[in-house]
């Protein structure tokens, strides 16, 4: 009897071995492989710091001066190179000690070439984003959406999907779509929260942004 | 411990489990989708920064303003422009689809062209722009040294008052030849109306946004009709007024159409039986004086019974209505339940500001003289004439006129000479242009009338109905040149390609586009440059002026065809209203009087009594005229008319009769036109292709709209294999089975079964066009389009 209960009983006890080895191998691979093999890095091409532009700093500056709205509304979005050139006119004399403000006059402010900036929000082209109905209208602040990037000293590090070419920043950091902040993520669907929340379902009709 | 085959399994099992309890597949699947977003062969705009350029669409006469978004030189996108005032940011689907006019090098004459082979056989010689005009100018110069400039004729598919149609006319009159023409357009028939009511040449004027009831006899108002970004924003408008204010829409349509599934009331009457059913309401509103008596006593002729100057006694339009139109007599010819008509009528006649409106579809195809009249006795009847929210009566645009022309002799004796399509004649006296009498002058005689055709943003081989004839009528004209951008089916009949721009490459004006409610002067102005080697049609027409020389040179003292906008653009700055510049317009885009001065009863109406005629005195001077050559009963007969007496003169009912038997050809075919289906010259664009659903267009199948009682009689299901058959030809389409469409009527929209164009279009579907057996319209000669008896046959 003996000899045939362990006959019978081990294969089912292997089996479920087999089953949690390909089901804890499987988790590994989705949860912590897949998202290291999803993404690849790439840096900023400069280590810009908005703490040492904005408010709080020396420099002083409010975020429109450098973000600003065009008359006719639309957004400037990140400041092409002639804004940066307003204040780091001359390399004979930079405004401070750092070895990316040399990067910044030798390799763009020299040639008057435009940073390649990587840009987190980046979206499709099929979307078309008002920044002013935000900003101005419904008053919602830039680190709603976008973090609170005026205090960091460094640019996060940008991670592009490799199948769809967008940033992390627009699925999320977290590979299962979790977020607690409100900049987590910047898929349609949190678009389409927002406006719930706020009373503006209207705007969750197509034509409202895919147009 | 071993891995047999079980325990393989076993592991698959947990390695799939731990994959869907794992965040892997639910990403994977977003990220494909954005993937394939990123294919390189998908059209991506490139990205770069915006610029936008503001212009006025003319792919349909109702002339949105648009907005074009670029990247670089690249026009990426295109909407309705929000600071025009016509559409006020609304625009329709070919509007919004007109970059694949553009882009789509497949359908697009890249550089003048010569014919080298026979005929259709679709072989072409590039040349030079230079040789090209030069071989025109010189054919041209060879028919005025002959003394046969009429031989010369155009047809033109330009708006009427623009100035590229100015400068078509010109141009063949001042080189001597009467025969200049242009395609059917329901403009004319509201031009006609009106001038025989109220005596006003100005563009029709519809205050729709300030009317609170709207009885639209056919109008598609949201299939396309008029300019359709108005209308889709005026829609918005009224829906915006509130329940309390809502504007009130009767559509009178033989078929569920957009309009009619969306308006409070949808009357279905017999097709070519509308202008009895307007008689039907001016009965019950006159029986019930319930008419607008100032206006009627006051400022209308012909109301009540009258004596002439020799004392002979006429009826009145009163008398006559009240005599043949009895809500139930009516309903015996419309088949609208005279209930339903006293409703309607009494709804109209207690509207504050009810407006009623003619014009079939999209509005751009002739209708029926004596219905446009009847519907615009209704308004008479309200005192809707110049009013607020009613039909309004206005100036031209103040736009200077050019010099005279100054015609030479060979110029002179070739514009004595009758005109081809007897336009204007006493037999037509209200026509300017009739392409079929045209297509039957030359079909009738041994050889041509016409040397050479010129044809000019038209595609009368497509659009004209019953097109085979005009296909004959064109094999027989030794020369036919094209202005075409498109390689549509009329250019590759021509045996010499001028091609012009697109709509985005150049600049033309468009003036009071159909129906707008006031004066309106606009640009539509170059987004892109020239992406072919093109040349603006009048530019080319300009210089072949000069290239003919003599005093057809002198009338075209032009460099460009912008100097030529420049100088009746002066006419703006001169009038004083509103100064406007060149600099002005070229800056905005346009220029516009949006106040309007109503009422005004007592000198607005130009007819020969100063006053709104009911009984037309120019009817009667034309009818006397015509009976100096014929008895009086066969001019009626000559013009169409079957009515006799007085009411020859009034709004009235007139059968529209088909030559074909009623019980060969059992049911009628009623072309139809879609909002998402291009139905004019311009070929469908492939983005609106893919607008059809299944049960419109299937592969190449068309399929026509049919009521199910209709289909059951023919045993024709869902999708079931026909064949159309009318005196003129044969259609194969496929049925859909359609409970708004009217029993005994068949519904084919006008679009598609184009036999030139690329792929996208090429023998996709059928054209209704190639089997209307056309009838005139009693008294204005057009072609009647929507009466083509037919036959369905189960195949």
């Amino acid at each position: 009897m003996d000899a045939d209960s362990k006959k019978f009983s081990r294969p089912k006890i292997d089996g479920w071995i087999f089953f949690l080895v390909g089901l804890i191998a499987a988790l590994i691979v989705g949860w912590i492989v897949f998202p290291l093999v999803l993404y690849s890095e790439k840096s900023q091409p400069l280590s810009f710091s908005h703490s040492s532009h904005g408010p709080e700093s020396d420099a002083g500056l409010e975020c429109e001066e450098c973000h600003f709205f065009y008359k006719d509304g639309t957004f400037s979005g990140i400041p092409g190179i002639r804004k940066c050139m307003d204040c780091h006119e001359d390399p004979e004399s930079p405004l401070s000690e750092d070895p990316e403000e040399v990067k910044l006059f030798t390799d763009y402010v020299g040639p008057e070439k435009e940073i390649p900036w990587l840009i987190y929000s980046r979206q499709p082209d099929c979307v078309y984003f008002p920044h002013i109905a935000h900003v101005k209208m419904a008053n919602i602040e830039c680190k709603v959406c976008h973090g609170d990037f005026a205090t960091r000293k460094t640019p996060p590090i940008y991670k592009v999907n490799r199948l769809t070419r967008y940033s992390i920043d627009i699925w999320g950091r977290n590979i299962a779509g979790y977020k607690k902040n409100t900049w987590d993520k910047m898929k349609m669907d949190d678009c389409a929260d927002c406006h719930k929340r706020k009373g503006k379902e209207n705007n969750n009709a197509c034509f409202v942004c895919h147009k | 411990m071993e891995l047999s085959r079980r325990n393989f399994i076993k592991f698959a099992a947990g390695g799939l489990g731990g994959t869907m309890l794992s965040p892997l597949p639910w990403k994977l699947i977003d990220d494909i989708a954005i993937w394939t977003q990123n294919w390189s062969w998908v059209p991506v705009p490139a990205r770069g920064k915006f610029s936008y350029i503001k212009t006025v669409c003319t792919l349909c006469p109702g002339a949105c303003g648009i907005e074009v978004r670029k990247v670089g030189s690249r026009a990426v996108k295109i909407e309705g422009r929000s600071d025009y005032p016509v559409n006020q940011g609304a625009i329709c689907p070919l509007g919004m689809a007109g970059l694949q006019i553009l882009y789509n090098g497949g359908i697009r004459w890249k550089a003048p062209m010569k014919r080298v082979g026979p005929r259709g056989s679709q072989e072409w010689k590039e040349i030079p722009w230079d040789e090209a005009i030069d071989e025109l100018a010189i054919r041209i110069k060879g028919l005025r040294d002959k003394g046969n400039p009429e031989k010369l004729a155009a047809i033109d598919g330009n708006q009427s008052r623009s100035t590229m149609a100015l400068l078509i006319k010109r141009l063949i009159n001042s080189i001597g030849s009467p025969n200049y023409m242009f395609m059917p357009r329901e403009e004319d028939t509201h031009a006609t109306a009106n001038f025989l009511m109220q005596g006003t040449n100005g563009p029709i004027a519809f205050d729709l946004e300030n009317a609170d009831l709207i009885l639209s006899f056919g109008c598609g108002l949201l299939d396309g009709w008029g300019a359709p970004g108005r209308m889709l924003s005026t829609w918005r408008q009224w829906a915006n007024n509130g329940k309390k204010h809502k504007t009130y829409l009767v559509q009178v349509d033989p078929r569920a159409s957009n309009t009619a599934s969306k308006a409070d009331l949808w009357l279905a009457p017999f097709p070519g039986t509308e202008a009895a059913l307007a008689m039907g309401i001016a009965h019950v509103i006159i029986k019930g004086k319930l008419y607008h008596k100032k206006f009627i006593e006051n400022h209308s002729f012909g109301f009540y019974d009258w004596f002439d100057e020799k004392g002979v006694e006429h009826k009145g339009f009163s008398k006559i209505v009240l005599e043949k139109y009895s809500p139930q007599m009516v309903e015996n010819i419309t088949g609208i339940k005279r209930r339903v008509i006293i409703e309607v009528a009494k709804k109209f006649a207690s509207a504050h500001a009810p407006i009623a409106i003619a014009g079939k579809g999209k509005g751009t195809l002739p209708g029926s003289l004596y219905e446009f009249m009847a519907v615009h006795a209704l308004n008479a009847l309200k005192g809707r004439v110049n009013k607020e929210g009613g039909s309004l009566i206005t100036d031209d645009v103040p736009l200077a006129q050019w010099s005279d022309v100054e015609y030479d002799s060979v110029a002179k004796d070739g514009l004595i000479k009758e005109r081809v399509d007897c336009a204007g004649t006493p037999q037509y006296p209200f026509s300017r242009s009739l392409i079929h009498k045209f297509t039957d002058a030359i079909n009738s005689g041994h050889g041509s009338p016409i040397d050479t055709l010129l044809l000019c943003s038209a595609n009368p081989v497509y659009t004209i109905p019953d097109s085979q004839s005009f296909i004959e009528a064109l094999a027989k004209i030794p020369f036919i040149v094209s202005f075409s951008p498109f390689m549509d089916e009329t250019s590759l009949m021509a045996d010499l390609i001028l091609p012009d721009h697109t709509h985005l490459e150049k600049i033309v004006d468009i003036v009071w586009p159909t129906g707008i409610q006031y004066p309106l002067y606009a640009l539509s102005q170059p987004v892109v440059k020239p992406i072919y080697r093109t040349k603006h049609s009048g530019d080319v027409i300009i210089s072949l002026a000069d290239r003919i020389g003599g005093q057809v040179a002198g009338s075209f003292q032009w460099t460009n065809f912008e100097e030529a906008l420049k100088e009746r653009v002066r006419g703006l700055y001169d009038s004083g209203n509103e100064k406007v510049s060149w600099a002005d317009i070229k800056k905005n885009g346009y220029w516009y009087i949006p106040a309007h001065s109503f009422g005004r009863w007592t000198d607005i109406f130009k007819t020969p009594s100063k006053k709104f005629e009911f009984f037309s005195t120019e009817i009667e001077l034309a009818l006397k005229a015509y009976s100096k050559e014929k008895s009086f009963d066969n001019a009626l007969i000559n013009l169409g008319i079957s009515s006799k007496g007085d009411e020859v003169y009034m709004p009235h009912y007139e059968e529209i009769k088909s030559g074909a038997d009623k019980k060969e050809y059992p049911l009628l075919l009623f072309p139809m036109e879609l909002i998402n289906l291009a139905s004019g010259w311009i070929g469908n664009p492939p983005f609106l292709n893919k607008t059809l659903f299944n049960h419109q267009l299937k592969r190449d199948d068309l399929f026509v709209e049919v009521n199910p009682k209709t289909a059951s009689q023919y045993r024709l299901k869902e999708g079931s294999k026909a064949i159309i058959r009318s005196p003129k030809g044969e259609l194969k389409v496929r049925i859909h089975l359609f409970d708004g469409a009217m029993p005994g009527v068949i519904f084919v929209p006008f679009g598609l079964g184009h036999t030139a164009y690329d792929k996208h279009l090429k023998g996709k579907g059928v054209n209704p066009n190639k089997i209307i057996d056309q009838v005139e319209d009693p008294l204005s000669g057009q072609p009647v389009w929507w009466n083509t008896r037919v036959e369905l046959i189960k195949i």
